[in-house]
């Protein structure tokens, strides 16, 4: 038996157990009442120790194995409609990686659901009660889900030509949904801890609770959607990590092109879906306000005010990171060096963008932090503090990468249109008018009340979409046909580069736990927000320093289990390394090309 | 050391340097814990004093009453003069006619949407679901103490806990008295009867059913049943001897257990 096999049976028989787990939720939640027990003890790290680290393991194998299947059948159908063999092949070794990562998945939710029936019972058992129908349902989609996965990689050499791949393509989506569906439920578990129904109270019975009022909670859907942009983007760094890892390990150029071309896509999939993150991240904080102001409050302005500062500075490392990568490889593209000059104007913005961005503001502070500020505020960082400040630096890096993307697409190719100098400018333009709405509202916003200023934003974020937008459609437009300056010499990226995607993918990972905390950290201390009060020793929610070293062990053994998971795929199977990348491809279009835009 | 060994602790020294890095960031910025409300508990003759110190804890603590009040953008200041009438203890007498400064700062935690001061949105949350009555008290007594007089009493807080009990206080946990109700079927959810038994479609049927007890059992017979549950098994439930909690004789007051008792034994 190899070991792939050997880890695939093992992946089974963790999905059997975890099918006898839940399908005895309903017994254990009895069993929570019979015994007065209300938790259980872990020993040296503790119960919530214990729990957050399986629960945000799970969450962290979850997520590669919802967002690599999108990522797979997106370059499946590229493969298909565009005619190229390579993404059909990147596709395949895309789902190789998630068949034996959907193994560890599986293992981290038994031990997540044993860990809460022992060391929760109380809450698991409420939970049990409140959910018990959604989680038969769940069980039932995970089988389903499997089974699709098996057929879709196993049946990917007999269904691939005519018509019978379209059937394969087709399971690759059917894939895609069934993890969605499956997600979607148990954000419902997670989101009714932070929302629960208004009707709902500490007195209300849980199997009286009506079950799509606790699914269809406030803010399930935000969360839906959030998770679901943030696993594209998650995918899509581990995938470039494996790349990146493959790369500096390639013993030949073909190895080295395709890995190296292989990052790129990953890469160009994080950052493209990143950039959409913010907003969907704006619809949650939205939704948790009107939720309750008191958690809003909490989340922002309270105990966790500090977290954002993290946060900004972790994305400033993504930004960084995300466009040094796409500089760096301009280098492999004849005619890009037109572009050099601009690099350090585009680090200069990023730069400032960053620290305007990682500016505290309002703070909890005692009374001689009060004195010594002077104020409530900061003389001079409390004016770079406010939203109209962070808000003008978060759109203002996003057209910045934007235009990096931008410049690496037009490296290479020389427009044959005659209005091509006029799109140019007329590009150039929109650039220019976009960032100068962004920046007019960000200083008009200091002249306004909070609430005219919320609106703001609106706009900013419009005239950044929708330069976006305009200057896609332009060029596409306008590379028709275009001639190359040059093959792309995919494979001669120096080694540094690489590091470039590992530090995005360990931020990604590290961004993801320091999200989950705040997430669940709001609730402070109550299981189910002002329903169910956490009595246990464990109940404070800790400080960020105490957070911050469970999330790098988390990422840690995370990393370490993937990169097992990959040593021991490579062992099973030898990598699907695709043709020589010399070949042509049609040009024009939004998706990465991994090939020059001519043949010369 | 082979190529293979380099690359691999190069990509190491990246991950585990990048890791640290922000574990460093985080372990820099100031450490706030988001502390559990604890529970006050004072004699007969407690102290100004002590009332002020402990309301100081939870204002700057559980309460998280810093998080709006003290900012300036989102809440009046309190500790600090708010817009020429001073701290809270020198203007609260004066806030509304007729409403002395205790009545008024309790009606303000209890009732947040009664009083919105200027153009400050009404996001204060209502504090009893929070806090326990005590604990609002001795927040009263510290916001008095801010330039004004002290005139929370013992009085007050014997008054607040013989009242219904606060959310916080009573929410779902199984070592609490679940209710101060005397509804039999709201003290029975109260302590999550139901999860076990079943009365008229609601509930479990785990143990016997609620359902005609009444016929098959003597009043006596239940409430021994819920002091002493351990004692006798009911036909056809031995199997469960000892599953049920031998506490809900604590958990329950003398007059709840009579109202349950009486209440079932009429199920027939």
């Amino acid at each position: 038996m190899t070991s792939g096999r050997c880890l695939r049976v093992l992946g089974s028989l963790a999905l059997v157990g975890l099918l006898l787990l839940l399908s005895g939720a309903d017994a254990l939640a009895q069993e929570a009442a019979l015994n007065p027990r209300l938790y259980g003890d872990f020993p040296i790290i503790g119960s919530r120790g214990a729990i957050w680290i399986a629960a945000q393991l799970h969450l962290l194998f979850a997520a590669f194995v919802l967002g690599v299947p999108m990522f797979a059948v997106v370059a499946e159908a590229i493969g298909i409609f565009g005619k190229d063999q390579r993404y059909d092949r990147l596709a395949k070794e895309f789902t190789r990686l998630l068949l034996i990562a959907y193994s560890a998945t599986a293992i981290w939710g038994a031990i997540l659901v044993f860990l809460l029936g022992t060391l929760y019972p109380a809450l698991w058992g409420y939970l049990a009660a409140v959910f018990e129908l959604s989680m038969w349902f769940y069980v039932g989609l995970f089988f389903l889900e499997s089974f699709t996965l098996y057929l879709y990689y196993y049946g990917w050499e007999r269904w691939k030509a005519g018509a019978s791949k379209y059937v394969h393509w087709s399971l690759g989506i059917l894939l895609n949904v069934w993890g969605t569906i499956v997600m979607f439920i148990a954000n419902s578990w997670l989101t009714y801890m932070m929302s629960p129904p208004a009707d709902v109270t500490p007195d209300t019975a849980p199997q009286t609770v009506q079950l799509w009022s606790a699914i269809a909670n406030a803010t399930w859907m935000p969360i839906n959607i959030h998770r679901l942009i943030a696993n594209v983007v998650f995918g899509g760094a581990i995938v470039g990590a494996y790349a990146a890892f493959r790369f500096l390990h390639a013993k030949t150029d073909e190895e080295r092109a395709h890995y190296d071309w292989m990052g790129y896509v990953g890469n160009f999939i994080a950052i493209g879906a990143l950039i959409v993150l913010p907003f969907a991240g704006y619809y949650l904080g939205r939704e948790i306000y009107e939720f309750n102001q008191q958690m809003g409050i909490t989340m922002m302005g309270g105990f966790m005010s500090w977290l954002w500062i993290i946060q900004a500075f972790l994305i400033g490392v993504l930004f960084l990171a995300g466009n040094y990568y796409l500089w760096v490889g301009m280098g492999r593209i004849p005619g890009a060096e037109r572009f050099a000059p601009y690099t350090k104007y585009m680090l200069i913005i990023l730069v400032l963008c960053v620290i305007v961005w990682s500016t505290p503001h309002t703070m909890i502070a005692n009374r001689e932090e009060l004195a010594a500020m002077g104020g409530s505020h900061h003389p001079f960082l409390g004016v770079l503090g406010v939203m109209s400040a962070k808000n003008t630096a978060v759109n203002i890096m996003i057209l910045t990468t934007f235009l990096s993307f931008l410049l690496y697409r037009r490296a290479n190719r020389r427009p044959v249109v005659g209005w091509a100098r006029t799109g140019t400018l007329v590009q150039a333009g929109v650039f220019v008018i976009s960032a100068a709405v962004v920046i007019f509202y960000g200083i008009y916003g200091y002249f306004v009340t909070a609430i005219v200023r919320i609106g703001f934003s609106v706009y900013q974020v419009l005239a950044v979409l929708a330069a976006i937008g305009l200057v896609v459609v332009i060029d596409i437009a306008m590379l028709r046909g275009s001639e190359s300056r040059g093959a792309i010499r995919w494979g001669q990226m120096p080694p540094r580069s690489q590091y470039a995607l590992f530090v995005l993918a360990v931020s990604f990972t590290w961004l993801m736990g320091l999200m989950g905390f705040a997430r669940s950290g709001i609730r402070q201390h109550w299981h189910v927000w002002e329903v169910v009060r956490d009595t246990s020793p464990w109940a404070a929610t800790p400080a960020l320093g105490y957070a911050s070293v469970i999330i790098s062990l988390c990422v840690l053994i995370f990393l370490a289990l993937v990169g097992f998971i990959f040593w021991v795929g490579g062992l099973a199977e030898k990598p699907i390394i695709s043709q020589p990348i010399t070949t042509s491809l049609a040009t024009g279009g939004g998706a990465p090309s991994p090939q020059p835009a001519g043949g010369d | 050391m082979s190529r293979t060994t380099v690359i691999n602790l190069k990509v190491a020294i990246v991950v585990v340097g990048t890791l640290a890095a922000y574990t460093w960031v985080a372990n820099s910025i100031p450490q706030i814990e988001s502390q559990v409300p604890e529970e006050l508990s004072f004699s007969a003759n407690v102290s100004t004093e002590e009332l002020v110190a402990a309301g100081e804890e939870i204002y700057n603590g559980a309460g998280g009453c810093g998080a709006c009040h003290g900012l300036g953008t989102r809440a009046p200041n309190l500790l600090t003069d708010e817009a020429g009438e001073g701290t809270i203890g020198a203007r609260c007498g004066n806030r509304v006619p007729g409403e002395d400064c205790k009545v008024y700062l309790h009606r303000s935690m209890v009732e947040p949407g009664a009083f919105v001061m200027g153009e400050y949105g009404p996001i204060m949350p209502d504090m009893s679901r929070t806090l326990s009555p005590t604990q609002i008290w001795a927040v009263i007594a510290y916001l008095q103490d801010q330039g004004g007089t002290v005139t929370v009493s013992a009085t007050d807080l014997q008054a607040a806990e013989a009242a219904e009990p606060s959310g916080a206080v009573t929410a779902v946990s199984a070592a609490a008295p679940a209710t101060g109700s005397t509804d039999p079927l709201e003290i029975m959810r109260g302590n999550q009867c139901f999860i076990c038994h079943m009365l008229e479609g609601e509930g479990v049927e785990l143990g016997p059913p609620f359902d005609g007890i009444g016929g098959r059992f003597s009043a006596e017979d239940i409430r021994r049943s819920i002091l002493d549950p351990g004692a006798e098994a009911s036909e056809g439930f031995e199997a469960l001897l000892g599953a049920m909690p031998p506490n809900f004789g604590e958990l329950m007051t003398a007059g709840q257990l009579e109202v349950v008792v009486q209440y079932l034994a009429a199920q027939e």
